[in-house]
């Protein structure tokens, strides 16, 4: 007996259903060839140093995945390389992404040594994304670089006001805490300019040569629970260190940190703030501004000024308990949809229709209405 | 597309032989259910096109990467014909074609019976 066959369309790769819906991505990586990046640099002393055979980038990190996958580095290019605002389009077509909210994916810039050699990345990468996708009219979010704030103020200035500059892409890591006051400048310039904060994982990871860095060997441990240990140390840190006291319209967007621990925070930062509030006076902003207490308790600040990229999803199979999840972990308050593309990570739209744990609130809620919220569109 | 099958009557003609290329793979509805079949050049097979882990669709194993001369290996996944296995164009789990297992989560998907004859690749569902 014969039967006819029909062949699949090429251009889905996700459920129909996600082609109905709109879909904003926030955190999809794009990947200058090194020689075209470099000519954007604009001070000839540091492009001079930077186009050596040492690379821009020379300081490597402990671990790798490539040990745990198959294909080795490849992982940071599994699904390829985009290079312009049209690479990017095709590869968002099959996976129904209607905004991706590009970066320039430089995440070891963080972890180099020289200060303004890093700035001449920073500059480069900021030029090279706005000629090729911000004025291209493609949503960008410009880098800014954490191990100098006054410079990083001035990045903004000079780059934050550009059209389709959305948002501003920087790092958390196991350096100095995003909670510390030598950052209150960065944030009133963001603040200022309307745009969130990203804090993406830095491949810093676990600080080197330490018992607990040399220890961890697998991939599983350090990309998969150092980035959220090291995200949740950066969310209490700003959060009883008053930074939102001081700046309650700064949103701060963690991409890569997990976001199942947020139920953990909730709880546990409300009891024990409850329980030993009378340190929080001693904190720098507190003191100088002559405040006791954090003016709301510390798990509103985490619903309203965080949000965390939803990459990778790891839901629970079954339903029942991934809805438990969502709610416990304000999903339809705090989550925002992220790809990750092209890495062996990526998280294509898919949970939002092969679960059943989502009602339509949360599903619009975390594929574009919160990001809606907060990036500067 | 015909209906005849010379290989018997549970098989159904899913393209001709040529039609896919060494190295790659198509995806065709048989009877309601999504089937890739590979050509690892070596022989065809048939493996349920869903992958387990989050859904992808298999037969894009082997597709070329965007901007794949920027890249180390090419193609999105792919078709490795000495193991007769082809990992996924997502995340890289790697199926085996004869048993459709995932050794790593010992997770299993559906293959099927391949026949080739006159040149047509014929499934069994
Ligand atoms: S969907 Fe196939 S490996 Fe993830």
């Amino acid at each position: 007996m014969g039967s006819s066959t029909e062949q699949l369309d090429p251009e889905a790769e996700v459920p129909e259903q996600a082609f109905e819906d709109y879909i904003i991505d926030l955190d999809f990586h794009v990947n200058p060839m090194t020689d075209e990046l470099m000519s954007y640099v604009e001070d000839d002393v540091i492009r001079d140093k930077l186009t050596t055979e040492f690379g821009p980038t020379p300081v490597v990190g402990k671990w790798d995945a490539a040990y745990a996958i198959k294909e080795g580095t490849e992982g940071l290019y599994t699904q390829g390389r985009a290079e312009y605002a049209e690479d990017v389009r095709e590869a968002c077509k099959k996976f129904a992404i209607d905004e991706p909210i590009v970066n320039p994916g430089i995440n070891n810039l963080n972890q180099q040594h020289h200060p303004l050699l890093k700035n001449g990345v920073t500059q480069a990468a900021n030029d090279y994304m706005l000629d090729n996708f911000a004025d291209e009219g493609m949503y960008t979010s410009m880098m800014v670089p954490k191990w100098d704030p006054e410079y990083a103020v001035e990045e903004i200035e000079r780059v934050g006001s550009e059209d389709n500059i959305a948002a501003a892409y920087s790092w958390f890591d196991p350096k100095v805490p995003w909670g510390a006051e030598q950052f209150d400048p960065v944030f009133e310039a963001l603040v200022e300019h309307d745009l969130p904060l990203l804090l993406h994982g830095s491949l810093a990871y676990w600080p080197q040569h330490t018992h607990i860095g040399d220890e961890m060997m697998t991939w599983t441990e350090v990309l998969g629970f150092d980035w959220p240990i090291h995200g949740m140390v950066n969310v209490v840190n700003m959060i009883m260190r008053g930074v939102f006291d001081r700046f309650p319209d700064l949103n701060v967007v963690l991409q890569e940190a997990g976001h199942w621990w947020v139920p953990f925070l909730r709880y546990r930062m409300d009891e024990f703030y409850e329980m030993h509030p009378e340190d929080v006076k001693i904190t720098p902003r507190k003191h100088e501004a002559g405040e006791r207490y954090l003016d709301r308790t510390p798990s509103e600040y985490l619903r309203d000024n965080f949000y965390l990229c939803t990459q990778p999803f790891a839901m629970p199979r079954n339903a029942g308990e991934a809805e438990g999840m969502l709610n416990l972990s304000l999903a339809e308050d705090m989550f925002i949809y992220s790809s990750d593309w092209p890495h062996q990570t990526l998280d294509p739209p898919t949970w939002f229709y092969t679960s059943r744990a989502f009602d339509d609130d949360t599903r619009q809620a975390i594929l574009h209405e919160n990001a809606e919220d907060i990036l500067r569109l | 597309m015909s209906t005849e099958s010379p290989v018997g009557d549970n098989f159904t003609k899913v393209a001709a032989a040529d039609e896919i290329e060494q190295g790659t793979g198509i995806a065709v509805d048989v009877k309601g259910i999504e089937v890739a079949v590979f050509n690892t050049g070596d022989d065809f097979y048939a493996i349920l096109n869903r992958c387990a882990h989050q859904q992808a669709p298999l037969y894009k194993a082997g597709e070329e990467k965007i901007n794949a001369e920027d890249t180390w290996t090419d193609t999105r996944g792919g078709v490795d014909a000495e193991n007769a296995t082809v990992s996924c164009p997502w995340h890289l789990w790697e199926w085996d074609l004869e048993t459709g297992e995932h050794e790593v989560t010992g997770k299993c998907i559906s293959t099927f019976d391949v026949e080739v004859a006159d040149g047509d690749v014929y499934v069994s569902i």
